[in-house]
């Protein structure tokens, strides 16, 4: 569907002209940035946008308007909101423009910029994230209380501390009252595995992906990624160990690309590299016929597909079935970039939220556990599962978990 | 027309507030601050104002250091001027004082309006609105959603809520004192990046008055609220539960 064409504002014209320019020459100068001249309008993306139908200008046209020198519109426009950071469209761009990371997260930059129209749910989180490092407004001070309920001994590194690996808890595994269990389970796994590790403890803050680098609020960014950096120069450790696959994406492309290297592993790919031991240490079953949800930022944004089904083929009882929509055409959860605090303003404008089309899927496949490798998740899915009826019939679960109640970890555990 | 609004800073109550020593103030060490929620609003009132009217805001923000981060955010959000009006530790929450300091400086600056929170979170003798009201012999209202002046900037029609959905509207003489209970849309939000070059570049003016003793309300102790009776948990199986409360209900003879 084509969305209406507006008229020039000639009065405008020159003015929106200039903006327009700025706003290319300051993508230009951005990793990949100036692929978007490289622009066929060959609709791609907006064709493989879950919500593009929703928006008055889907991604196509925004590189439209601006070659036409209108970036005024897309001042005015919602869809800029409207990205859940799927990635599609940079996924299947024949070009290769980096349309989430760059064209989109650069928009919304603009517009926080002038402070027009930013959602105020997000702005909520922002401000939260800006003011206390995590955007559920929580005390800096409470980073590390979960560790109190892990039932295993968790070592935070102070500076001058080292340690095998650095894990990164992330802040849904740390606050999130949803995600701690996993975290826990996350927690016992790697003591039964006899891991030297630790964690930064009330030093950590958010790693800034998720709100910010495909949010556009670059200095909300650099300011957590400068705090971070800090910490993590302080301790010594040979690698990073990550829950949320956003922490991944941020340190692996964000971080490096601004002078801090680091070699950084999501928690499947640790594991995955351990699925022998892991075979070797299983106690209990796990009868049950599981789908895999690719979380969008580990796949298609990072391309790791298989690391997840090999830690769940590790659990005896396992049964691994696939949606058809798997690894790099997995439908969203709808969480990314930000979106997770954007649900009422895009539900104001598509009536179908993406969770409950995912684990409508989930169900359909006859699966009992939506297994899923992303924090994130968990909160929306589990929700989803309510609302569309499936409670009962469909869990959704951290494959941590699953695997530490395979490995008899889970007992005197917190549900 | 000019509008000041004042920025108190109080502590946070996110992080666990921890009684000091002495037993009548915050460990400043534990004490994190941040802007009392209804002067966010009122900055954002007055930053209508000045959208409307292009009416000249000045800022003044009232606590330790942390006050000029606050008066930085406003700046970035697009107050023009800003007084940093250093307040200790001891004088948090005496709006009397603190009333008595602004008195001169607001009187001088030829406001036509000052804009507070109806009330700040630390205060302990009752709204700055009234006390500055006092001091610059002005007329005062708070509790208000929505201020509108008229084009000649002689008087100011605003909108008060009352309990039972109920709401008030009323003409003020200029120059007034308002107590914003919250601002017609949400406060604004103002990128990190643009706080951060405020920072950089704050020309703030500080505040020559010191503080001052008036007669007034001072803090004698602060303690922790009380717990009341905790609730026993009953455990175990169903006739062991039973049991229990049988006993227990025999024993404080309830029956």
């Amino acid at each position: 569907m084509l969305a209406q064409e507006k008229p020039v504002d000639l009065d405008r014209g020159s003015e929106s002209d200039n903006a327009t320019k700025a706003f290319l020459v300051r993508l230009s100068r951005l990793p990949e940035g100036t692929k978007l001249s490289a622009c066929l309008q060959c609709g791609m993306c907006s064709g493989s946008c879950p919500l593009g139908y929703a928006m008055d200008i889907n991604p196509r046209q925004m590189i439209a308007y601006l070659r036409a020198g209108r970036i005024d519109d897309l001042y005015r426009s919602d869809s800029i909101w409207l990205c859940v950071s799927c990635f599609n469209c940079s996924f299947r761009c024949p070009s290769g423009i980096p349309i989430t990371d760059r064209l989109i997260a650069g928009l919304r930059e603009e517009l926080l910029a002038g402070g027009v129209g930013v959602p105020p749910e997000l702005q909520a989180a922002f401000e939260k994230t800006a003011r206390y490092g995590n955007p559920f407004g929580e005390s800096p001070k409470k980073r590390d209380a979960w560790t109190r309920d892990a039932g295993v001994n968790i070592r935070v590194l102070g500076p001058g501390d080292s340690a095998d690996v650095l894990w990164w808890v992330g802040c849904f595994g740390a606050y999130n009252r949803r995600n701690r269990k996993d975290t826990v389970a996350m927690a016992r796994v790697l003591t039964a595995l006899g891991v030297d590790f630790g964690i930064l403890g009330t030093d950590e803050r958010c790693s800034g992906d998720v709100r910010c680098t495909s949010q556009g609020e670059e200095g909300l960014f650099d300011a957590l990624y400068r705090h971070n950096v800090g910490q993590l120069a302080r301790r010594k450790f040979k690698e990073v160990l990550v829950g949320d696959p956003h922490a991944y994406n941020a340190f692996t492309k964000e971080y490096s690309r601004l002078g801090t290297p680091l070699r950084v592993k999501h928690y499947t790919q640790f594991l995955a590299e351990r699925a022998p031991e892991l075979r070797k240490r299983m106690k209990h079953a796990i009868p049950a016929k599981v789908t895999y949800h690719d979380a969008c930022c580990l796949g298609r944004r990072n391309g790791e597909y298989e690391a997840p089904r090999v830690v769940l083929e590790t659990i005896p009882g396992v049964k691994v079935v696939e949606m058809p929509r798997n690894r790099e055409n997995a439908l969203c959860c709808g969480g990314g970039g930000g979106a997770n605090w954007l649900d009422s303003f895009i539900w104001e404008r598509t009536r179908v939220p993406l969770p409950i089309q995912r684990v409508q899927e989930a169900a359909k496949t006859g699966a009992d556990i939506l297994a899923v490798s992303c924090p994130l998740e968990i909160p929306r899915f589990e929700d989803a599962i309510k609302t569309s009826g499936l409670e009962g019939r469909l869990r959704v679960r951290e494959i941590s978990d699953m695997l530490a109640e395979a490995m008899g970890l889970a007992e005197g555990r917190a549900a | 027309m000019k509008v000041a609004v004042i920025l108190r800073q109080v502590p946070d109550v996110v992080e666990e507030l921890v009684i000091a020593d002495d037993g009548r103030t915050l460990s400043e060490e534990d004490v994190m601050y941040i802007t009392n929620e209804g002067d966010e609003h009122a900055l954002e009132e007055a930053l209508l104002l000045k959208a409307r009217h292009a009416a000249p805001v000045t800022a003044f923000g009232v606590g330790g250091e942390e006050a000029k981060d606050a008066l930085a955010t406003a700046v970035a959000k697009g107050a023009d001027e800003a007084v940093f009006v250093r307040s200790t530790p001891d004088a948090r929450g005496d709006n009397a004082s603190l009333a008595a300091r602004l008195a001169g400086p607001l009187k001088t600056g030829g406001y036509g309006l000052v804009l507070t929170g109806v009330h700040a979170a630390d205060q302990l003798d009752a709204g700055l609105g009234g006390l500055l009201a006092v001091q610059l012999a002005a007329p005062y209202v708070g509790g208000l959603t929505t201020v509108h002046v008229d084009v000649a900037g002689a008087k100011a029609v605003v909108q008060k809520e009352y309990a039972g959905g109920r709401l008030g509207v009323m003409e003020v003489d200029l120059p007034a004192v308002l107590g914003v209970q919250s601002a017609e849309q949400p406060p604004r939000y103002v990128s990190v990046g643009k706080v951060t070059q405020a920072r950089r570049t704050l020309q703030a003016s500080e505040l020559s008055v010191p503080s001052m003793t008036v007669p007034g309300v001072r803090a004698r102790a602060l303690l922790r609220p009380e717990s009341g009776a905790h609730a026993k948990m009953l455990e175990g199986d169903a006739d062991h539960v039973a049991a229990e409360i049988v006993a227990l209900v025999k024993e404080r003879g309830l029956l």
